[in-house]
């Protein structure tokens, strides 16, 4: 039963330098496969704007398979076919990136297909085309700034889940490269208290979020 | 001729680092992991040697019977729940319902350690709730086993919730006031309105968002090992139990497991969509 008010398990918590590290992995987390989905899906959906639209379906399938499939399976499946190669994809960093990239795929898939379906992407390059303009200059100049808020939004969600997973990082890295939710896993047993500060730390980390999610989204409906 | 074809071919140049990816950590692992459960794992030949031992080994009979048990009880009763959430959040004023929604947002994201963590706080051994149920002599309080079946149930009926209202909401945007209207002028009362027209209505996203339900609680894993670590019998939990710890990995045990997990998810969301399909026969739906 609680005694009393204090602020020990925050001084304590801060103070810890391993909570630091932790959060410190989970930002470098989330900002690196965020960014390099975001990347990768870019430049694959301008091959299916600009060269062959048939690959779209293909690509729906493809990035709607992790949603399905959850963390178990992914990163068992990726821990099964690498681990104990003794090659570069053996390297558990490289899995863990290779798996939270995946992991967002169909957030961030959604994100950019509605938004370059909002506005009419493929009609835009024509038409700037017929103003002279090359393909891939259109894509860049003109679609890419007008799909950037919705990229925000789906960037953000994805965040949140990178930020609230456990299975991959508990799965594939362990203690080895320890996230927050793997560092809260490992304080829940020795201190109740310190335990809860964590968990208001999430918490506030993804009240944040989800704070700028919602603002956007109604300043987006405000612009429509 | 040549030209125009070295063009396309440099065009498809852009989406090779997306395939390289997906192929690396997504369809090669697959592929790997459903051979793997195909390869026997004392005889060492092709067949279906890891899938009879699975469903003839106690322990694993358990683990799909306690996983599929706890992913339809845990996603009806969230269903029934969430329901009756969003019915009151579609029918209150424009403020509550941007309120509702953003503690809908926050508490769908409660889930996993965090979540396991907050139950213990409650309702673990020396949880506060435990311990006033004790005091009281509440029973049900004070003699609660979080870290067994009915524990597990409970979380996970916690965490289907919100994330069950959030996608019924949508679709009670689509009710509309004039069949209210209608139904009360031809003399329906409030029973027959809900039992006869708009669940009916709804049925196809009620249908649609059980599945969903089902498969989120059948994949859920965080919760569950924070709960109770390998010591109970889930399919998620001895999944991952076969690729991690300190005994050798077991591939082949391990791969027909999951391929039992993604075997039953695919059931799910095909007898989903059979249902959803009938349900919206007549009406076109996107």
């Amino acid at each position: 039963m609680p005694q009393g008010f204090t602020l020990r398990n925050y001084i304590e918590l801060f103070s810890d330098p391993e909570f630091w590290g932790s959060i410190g992995r989970t930002l470098v987390l989330c900002a690196v496969s965020v960014l390099v989905t975001i990347v990768l899906l870019l430049l694959a959906m301008y091959v299916v704007l600009v060269v062959n639209r048939r690959l779209g379906a293909i690509m729906q399938f493809v990035c709607m398979i992790p949603y399905a499939l959850q963390g178990v399976i992914l990163s068992i499946s990726i821990i099964s076919l690498y681990s104990g190669t003794s090659t570069l994809l053996s390297n558990r960093m490289l899995m863990l990136f290779g798996a939270y990239t995946v992991l967002v795929l169909p957030y961030i898939y959604q994100g950019i297909r509605n938004s370059m379906n909002a506005i009419n992407a493929g009609m835009l390059i024509q038409a700037a085309e017929m103003l002279g303009c090359g393909k891939f200059t259109a894509y860049w100049k003109v679609v890419l700034p007008n799909v950037f808020s919705g990229i925000l939004v789906s960037a953000l969600l994805a965040q949140s889940i990178v930020f609230g997973d456990f299975v991959l990082a508990n799965n594939i890295a362990g203690n080895n490269y320890q996230n927050i939710q793997v560092f809260l896993n490992r304080r829940m047993f020795t201190s109740s208290g310190l335990a809860s500060a964590i968990v208001v730390v999430i918490f506030l980390v993804v009240f944040v979020i989800t704070g700028l999610v919602m603002k956007l989204e109604k300043r987006d409906a405000k612009e429509k | 001729m040549r030209k125009i074809k070295k063009d396309t071919l440099l065009g498809y140049l852009p989406i090779l680092p997306f395939l390289a990816v997906v192929v690396c950590y997504e369809l090669l692992p697959l592929a790997q992991l459903v051979m793997s459960s195909l390869i026997g794992k004392t005889s060492g030949t092709f067949g279906f040697e890891n899938f009879i031992k699975v469903f003839t080994t106690p322990l694993y009979q358990a683990s799909i019977l306690n996983s599929v048990k706890i992913s339809i009880f845990s996603a009806l009763i969230g269903l029934v729940v969430a329901f009756l959430a969003a019915r009151a959040c579609h029918e209150c004023g424009q403020v509550w319902r941007s309120r509702f929604t953003m503690l809908l947002n926050m508490t769908s994201n409660f889930s996993g350690v965090p979540l396991a963590f907050a139950f213990m706080v409650l309702m673990g051994n020396t949880g506060v709730l435990t311990l006033l149920g004790q005091r009281a002599g509440i029973g049900f309080l004070g003699d609660f086993d979080l870290y067994s079946g009915q524990g597990l149930m409970l979380v996970y009926i916690y965490f289907q919730i919100p994330l069950a209202t959030l996608l019924l909401l949508p679709a009670f945007r689509g009710l509309q006031p004039q069949w209210r209207e209608a139904a009360a002028i031809l003399h329906a009362t409030p029973a027959d309105y809900w039992f006869r027209i708009a669940i009916p209505n709804l049925l196809p996203s009620i249908l649609g968002t059980l599945s969903v339900l089902f498969a989120n609680a059948l994949a859920a894993y965080a919760t569950a090992y924070a709960l109770v670590m390998n010591n109970y019998a889930l399919l998620a939990l001895q999944i991952t139990s076969k690729y991690k710890g300190d005994v050798q990995i077991d591939k082949a045990t391990g791969g027909a497991l999951a391929v039992v997990l993604i075997l039953l998810m695919i059931l799910a969301t095909l007898v989903s969509s059979y249902f959803t399909r009938r349900a919206a026969k007549g009406r076109s739906l996107v």
